[in-house]
């Protein structure tokens, strides 16, 4: 309905607009009332009024201008009672996209500088790249250490979802590492999805040695939903340089790396998802491109209709128009009697 | 308005004008309308101090005696009162209506013309001719006249005093003393009025209101046309219109005037606001001179 030049525009009740064909009925009626049984001032000498050289001036023109000001006004009141709507999108899409649950490890150990700057700021750097490669699936960032939140929940709206990413921040959360929770809080984000294909992408640097759930059974969790699980584990070979808060400062000691290699790869097996080790950014990279390959699917996402009334403007026109109206024929075009 | 209300009008009118009859207007009316000539009723006696140039030759001779013939003036006149009985009668600014204003001086008249053993006769007109009562002289038929001019609906709306005058010169071959009270809101009648100003004694009584010649200035005025119900609306500020209408209208009064001194006619202007003693006392007054 964009013929009212408005964008999207719905009447909730379009029956009201009939009431429209009323205004020229009322128009006729009125120019021939105008016409008949109207009071006025008997004038003996109207027959010299009808002659042709009479000057006419504008005032006496717009007579009944305040008359057709009153309908538009009320047509103006129909249309308000139609109540216009404007929806921003109203129709279904269906595009290709799968959802995504992206869990990342933020815990102390992330600030490791074997990746540059360290490990978090490069997780989330290419995941950022990562989230801006995709167009239609529906992503959700889970953060864990001790415990696992969520960041933010499945979304196509990517520029929240990267402004929630960049916000994240080693210490939001206590230290440590609780895998089978971050899987655990994932699945939970995924489990109510209609896509026929859910992933979850779990990024740590350590050993799970905290959380409530195992990270195998979570896994067996995960597995039940058909959620695949890439894993993916951060940190060279060898040691690596931590920083340290020492009395004097920020010192970086080195300090071996320690990844639960067994575990990740298990759980990728049980949930016909894949390990990934990434020694620097290069391989994270390659990694995030491999899944960003593999994945691809249909799903139909639904936008919200977020209405809008319009009515305001409609009203606020009639009561302009009315006042108008109200002071024109009580000034300008004040008629006697 | 009902019966009642009617007679005590008649009543009312009977009394208002009885003093200016008997008072202000016999002697004038008597002398100003004066019949043909003189006619002769009989002979009597001479006495002291009778012109001797009356004395009759023929009948002092038969009897003797001296005798004197007694001549009368020819006194038994018509007068036809012509009313406009028209839409733009009924409009009056101030307390009476023209209507109501010609109603007041044809009571006068009828009954100034009865006091002196007078015809009266009437004829109420808008766009044809109402009604028509013969010329008749006694109290009863005045006061039938005036209960007329009082009660009487026109049918008509409009104003054509050609028909009417037409009407009259059909009617009336003997010459008559015609009042036409009017306000002359028609044209046409130009040659009529001059063919019945000939024939008769025509006086012309035109009334006027003052808020026919200049409309007040109140912004959008919506008029109706009495003679024919059409509505216009004016735009009374515009200083056009005004000075348009005010050019036009005395135009219009000056033609009129014109022509009823181009036919010889005479003529009464009263206004409703005014007493309508004066003019017809000055109307009087200036017949009398005339003679």
């Amino acid at each position: 309905m964009s013929w009212l030049g408005l964008g999207d525009v719905y009447f909730a009740n379009p029956w009201v607009l009939w009431l429209l064909l009323l205004i020229p009925v009322l128009g006729v009626l009125e120019y021939f009332r105008s016409k008949k049984r109207e009071t006025a001032f008997l004038l003996s000498t109207a027959n010299i009024l009808n002659e042709e050289e009479r000057p006419r001036t504008l005032r006496e023109r717009l007579e009944s201008v305040p008359v057709y000001i009153r309908l538009l006004a009320l047509a103006a009141i129909f249309v308000a009672l139609a109540r216009p709507q404007s929806t921003t999108s109203g129709e279904n899409v269906f595009s290709e996209g799968i959802d995504i649950a992206l869990v990342l490890d933020v815990s102390g150990s992330m600030l490791a500088q074997d990746f540059s700057p360290n490990r978090l700021e490069a997780a989330k750097s290419i995941t950022d790249e990562f989230i801006a490669a995709r167009k239609t699936d529906r992503i959700g960032l889970v953060i864990f250490s001790r415990e696992a939140f969520t960041q933010c929940p499945l979304t196509v709206d990517y520029s929240v979802l990267r402004t929630l990413l960049t916000q994240v921040k080693s210490g939001m959360i206590e230290d440590g590492t609780a895998i089978g929770n971050a899987i655990a809080n994932g699945v939970n984000r995924l489990k109510d999805s209609d896509s026929k294909t859910k992933i979850m992408v779990l990024l740590t640097d350590g050993v799970n040695n905290s959380g409530e759930i195992d990270p195998l059974m979570a896994a067996d969790i995960a597995m039940q939903f058909g959620i695949r699980i890439y894993t993916i584990g951060v940190g060279t070979y060898g040691e690596a340089p931590y920083p340290v808060q020492t009395p004097f400062g920020t010192r970086y000691q080195m300090v071996p790396v320690e990844i639960d290699e067994n575990i990740l790869t298990e759980i990728a097996n049980r949930t016909e998802g894949k390990y990934f080790r990434a020694t620097g950014n290069n391989q994270l990279a390659d990694i995030y491109k491999e899944i960003d390959k593999m994945e691809k699917t249909k799903i139909m996402v639904t936008s919200f209709q977020n209405r809008k009334e319009l009515f305001l403007p409609w009203v606020a026109a009639a009561l302009i128009l009315l006042l108008l109206e109200n002071l024109l024929s009580k000034t300008y075009l004040r008629k006697l009697p | 308005m009902t019966t009642r209300e009617i007679l005590k009008k008649v009543r009312q009118i009977e009394i208002r004008t009885r003093g200016l009859v008997n008072e202000v207007f016999s002697g004038e009316y008597h002398s100003v309308f004066r019949g043909r000539g003189m006619e002769f009723s009989e002979v009597r006696e001479y006495q002291v101090g009778d012109d001797i140039r009356s004395i009759d030759w023929n009948v002092t001779a038969r009897f003797d005696h001296p005798f004197v013939k007694i001549f009368e003036e020819e006194r038994e006149l018509t007068v036809i009162l012509a009313v406009d009985m028209s839409g733009s009668q009924k409009f009056g600014s101030g307390k009476y209506t023209k209507q109501q204003i010609a109603a007041e001086i044809s009571a006068i008249l009828a009954f100034s013309s009865l006091k002196n053993n007078d015809k009266v006769g009437l004829i109420l007109f808008s766009d044809k001719v109402e009604k028509y009562i013969p010329p008749k002289k006694a109290k009863s038929h005045t006061l039938r006249i005036i209960r007329d001019l009082l009660s009487f609906e026109p049918s008509g709306k409009g104003t054509n005093i050609k028909s009417a005058l037409e009407f009259l010169n059909r009617m009336q071959s003997k010459r008559a003393i015609v009042f036409l009270l009017s306000d002359f809101n028609d044209s046409g009648y130009e040659t009529i009025l001059k063919v019945v100003g000939k024939r008769h004694d025509l006086v012309g009584v035109m009334i006027e209101d003052d808020k026919e010649n200049e409309i007040p200035a109140v912004g959008l005025l919506r008029v109706i046309d009495p003679e024919n119900g059409n509505f216009i609306t004016l735009d009374t500020s515009s200083a056009a219109f005004s000075e348009w209408y005010k050019a036009r209208r005395s135009k219009l009064t000056g033609e009129r005037k014109n022509l009823f001194l181009r036919s010889k006619i005479d003529s009464i202007s009263v206004n409703t606001k005014e007493s309508y003693i004066k003019p017809l006392v000055n109307f009087f007054k200036m017949r009398e001179s005339r003679w």
